[in-house]
């Protein structure tokens, strides 16, 4: 700290003696942080992943979803627009549509008292408004334009639905900046999306850990043995890690077959290094986009992750459950015009994610490591992130936590904390 | 994918015991071991698909796990044993009674099943409640599944699922 401001965080300022090489190991356990996380972070000025706009595509449909801790709706109007209203009564909180998703016709009905709203969340009714006989009833002076459903602004970025409870959010491209738009719409290109399937897991650990995860190059060429064994991932391929100029999103990518000789695999133990594949067919992928990327993460801030390794392209949904827990709901999608090869490239390659997936299941292995580890810690201890130097910026190589010392520097902008000393 | 029309419920004893024999011996494989042993109880062609029930309702084949072939089974099998990163663990399958057709196309047996996950510090968890809905044929006097479907009602995994189910 340079001492010529007081952090607008100042009581909980556990960052103010560190610079960007440090994470107090409170933000993955304390939970007077997480509820700060939630109301500034995830119910303040940010853009939160709600869906694809391919889930909603007739009148009516919607499809539930949080934001933080909070459950929304996502809704496709009469009009064609779409609508994200908080699942909560206006009434007397009840949760409004318990479904995971399907179709509310042309209003909202709460199943308690059956008030009721505009796709928009505008109460229109309610049963026995005006009592029996003149007896009960609401008051004749109640607003009802003052009693609607909490509604959130929206934005769709080429199928892709963010909504903010924040209104005053900056539009989603400038939320991104130019070069996140750049990668976001090398994937979601204007292309009608479908999906191709779910899937969700509880997986324990505090959500934060799980963004890290995905910026993290330096640990795929090392935990996942299965990308090294048949390699899928060499921390020698072309690559780059990509952060925006507020540090808090990042693109990863890499290029397969554009190393050169023998790796170099900086010292990675490999338990079994004559394991190979009896059927090749899981890991044959097809060029889809321009270019030779064959690995690309691209994580927004603060919560959702678009994966695109070979055919499967995924959004992976962080969704907070506590300070040591979180949902991480997976939303495999494809194009409306995949031939069928694609269609079974994308089913087959699934393989390697999800739940049970050859990669992504060391991951949340990993994760719950972390957290079980953190529990025994004492203020003051912290994570320490040096591979690469000190810097958040981009880079040309993998071996590096640039990209979360990034992440952090956007937190503890969010947060009210004060900004890191390199 | 219904071929319950065409289909006659099996009443023979001896069969019905080789399928249940079949199922169990398929569970033990995970459950107790060597996991090796759990490709050799499909035939070469098959299709082994663990597929939340959300996802089979809607109409979409993505499964957690979806193989096409013995291969691709030993593959599983060997990278779960010597290529994934992962906290120890005890499953345990408990079965029910099956529902076993003759479908003209082999046997089609259908059966609930629970299964428990056990950490190493000894805590229990329910991994998930599922159906098998399964094919199975005779191959050289063995019988072996041609298709075997897992599809689980927990879509919401409470964990990872690390061995096959």
């Amino acid at each position: 700290m340079d001492g010529t401001k007081a952090p607008e965080n100042s009581e909980t300022d556990i960052w103010s003696e560190i610079g960007t090489t440090r994470v107090p190991f409170q933000v993955y356990q304390d939970a007077k942080i997480y509820a700060q996380e939630l109301e500034k972070i995830f119910y303040g000025v940010s853009w939160n992943y709600v869906g694809l706009e391919c889930e909603v595509p007739n009148a009516g449909d919607f499809r539930r979803n949080f934001i933080g801790e909070r459950e929304v709706l996502m809704i496709r109007k009469d009009d064609g627009a779409l609508s994200v209203v908080e699942n909560r009564c206006a009434h007397r909180g009840a949760q409004l549509c318990q479904a995971l998703s399907g179709n509310i016709g042309n209003a909202i009905v709460c199943p308690y008292h059956q008030w009721t709203y505009t796709l928009d969340g505008e109460l229109t009714g309610m049963p026995f408004k005006k009592g029996i006989n003149g007896k009960g009833g609401l008051n004749p002076g109640f607003d009802m334009r003052a009693h609607g459903l909490v509604n959130l602004k929206v934005e769709n970025l080429n199928g892709v639905v963010f909504a903010s409870f924040d209104h005053n959010v900056s539009g989603m491209r400038e939320y991104l900046g130019p070069d996140m738009v750049k990668y976001f719409t090398r994937i979601f290109d204007g292309r009608g999306l479908r999906v191709v399937g779910y899937e969700r897991q509880v997986i324990d650990c505090n959500w934060k850990l799980q963004m890290e995860n995905l910026k993290d190059p330096y640990h795929a060429g090392i935990l996942h043995l299965f990308l090294i064994s048949f390699g899928l991932f060499r921390l020698d391929q072309e690559s780059k890690c990509l952060v925006d100029d507020s540090k808090g999103h990042s693109v990863l990518m890499t290029a397969k077959g554009t190393e050169e000789g023998k790796e170099d695999t900086g010292g990675v133990r490999i338990a079994a290094p004559d394991f190979a594949l009896t059927d090749h067919d899981l890991i044959q992928p097809r060029l889809e986009f321009p270019d030779n990327v064959t690995l690309s993460i691209q994580t927004l801030f603060p919560s959702i992750i678009i994966q695109a390794q070979c055919n499967t392209l995924a959004t992976r949904h962080v969704i907070p459950k506590g300070p040591g827990s979180h949902e991480l709901v997976w939303t495999f999608f494809g194009f409306e015009d995949d031939d069928d090869e694609m269609k079974n490239l994308r089913l087959r390659q699934a393989n390697l994610m999800g739940s049970a997936g050859y990669v992504t299941l060391d991951d949340a292995e990993a994760l719950e490591f972390s957290q079980v580890g953190l529990r025994g810690s004492h203020v003051g201890d912290a994570a320490v992130l040096e591979i690469g130097g000190t810097d958040c910026e981009s880079n040309d190589h993998l071996v590096t936590e640039s990209l979360i010392r990034g992440f952090y520097m956007r937190y503890r902008d969010a947060m009210g904390y004060g900004k890191a000393g390199v | 994918m219904d071929q319950t029309e065409m289909s006659q419920p099996v009443t023979d004893g001896v069969i019905l015991r080789r399928i249940e024999r079949l199922q169990l011996n398929y569970i033990s494989s995970i459950d107790e071991g060597p996991l090796d042993d759990w490709p050799k109880f499909f035939t070469d062609k098959c299709l082994y698909t663990v597929i939340s029930r959300d996802n089979f309702d809607r109409g979409m084949e993505l499964g957690a796990m979806r193989f096409e072939s013995v291969g691709m089974l030993v593959d599983r099998a060997t990278a779960t044993q010597h290529a994934a990163v992962f906290a120890p663990r005890v499953i345990r399958h408990v079965l029910g009674p099956a529902l076993v057709d003759d479908t003209g196309d082999g046997y089609r047996s259908r059966c609930n099943v629970v299964i428990y996950q056990t950490s190493p510090d000894g805590d229990t968890i329910l991994l998930m409640a599922a159906t098998y809905d399964d094919l199975i044929v005779e191959q050289s006097g063995v019988l072996k599944f041609k298709k075997k479907l897992v599809i689980y009602d927990t879509h919401r995994i409470p964990d990872s699922i690390v061995y096959p189910l």
